[in-house]
């Protein structure tokens, strides 16, 4: 367990850099696929069936097949020939950076969850199954939430249309 | 052994970082939009964490919705890149200031 952590681990920190690293978008693209998958391993491990199946099937199928659709469509240009990166941009990111990892360090120092455990241990949820504990869950408790992301997705859906339809000069 | 909860919320942030600085020093917004994503993924894992040490359900159902919503801003984003696009505008994320006239 803890050595298939580490491995899934290495490979998620090895593809973000890849994301942020390489210059031309397809190999940030393929890059980013593989993080995804890496982090539909990791769901796996933390016993959430029902969100590696989401994972796999919108995030690395649906999201990134229109990624990757939309740069074999453009063509779009590398960073290489945008010219040189300006240096603010370089500071913005590495003050960003020296923020975030002193956080991650109060992290290192206070490793407790403090938040009191609620009742669906493993055992409960593979008693009932993953899906179905998961669905009764969306639909009776979180019924509200799921029902403002229906209309979320109607409207995105319609201003997508709109957007394809119309030309700006 | 279990792996503890700690490491988990360690590697969120970690790509939450990584994901927050190629935002701000990436050019290219495709690349930008990845970048993104990056980092709701990182907040995924976090939710999935939390919720699975905590024994609740809780982070699951959450981080199934930001899927979603994540889904939605991808099209539209995706919509609006494309039109920048067709407009003959570079596709450099420092010159797109149409909003700011």
């Amino acid at each position: 367990m803890v050595v298939g952590f580490a491995i899934v681990a290495a490979w998620e920190l090895v593809t973000a850099a890849g994301v942020i690293g390489f210059r031309r978008p397809i190999y940030n693209a393929l890059a980013l696929v593989g993080n995804m998958l890496g982090l539909a391993v990791l769901f796996l491990m933390l016993n959430a069936q029902f969100l590696f199946a989401a994972q796999v099937i919108v995030y690395a199928g649906a999201v990134m097949v229109l990624f990757v659709f939309i740069i074999a469509l453009m063509n779009p240009v590398s960073d290489v020939t945008l010219g040189p990166a300006r240096g603010s941009e370089w500071i913005y990111g590495i003050v960003f950076g020296v923020i975030f990892a002193a956080l991650l360090g109060v992290l290192l120092v206070n490793q407790g969850l403090t938040g009191r455990p609620g009742p669906f241990t493993p055992e409960v949820i593979n008693a009932v199954g993953n899906v179905q504990s998961v669905g009764t869950a969306l639909y009776t408790r979180f019924l509200f939430p799921v029902e403002v992301t229906s209309v979320l997705l109607l409207i995105a859906a319609v201003g997508a249309v709109y957007l394809a339809m119309r030309r700006i000069r | 052994m279990p792996v503890p909860a700690y490491t988990f919320l360690l590697l969120s942030g970690a790509l939450f970082t990584m994901g927050a600085i190629g935002f701000l020093v990436r050019r290219n917004p495709l690349v930008v939009f990845m970048c993104i994503e990056l980092m709701l993924n990182a907040v995924n894992l976090a939710f999935a964490a939390v919720s699975r040490y905590l024994n609740s359900l809780d982070g699951v159902v959450f981080a199934f919705l930001v899927i979603t919503v994540a889904a939605a801003e991808v099209v539209v984003g995706i919509a609006i890149i494309v039109q920048v696009y067709r407009a003959g505008r570079q596709m450099d994320v420092d010159g797109l200031d149409l909003m700011k006239e």
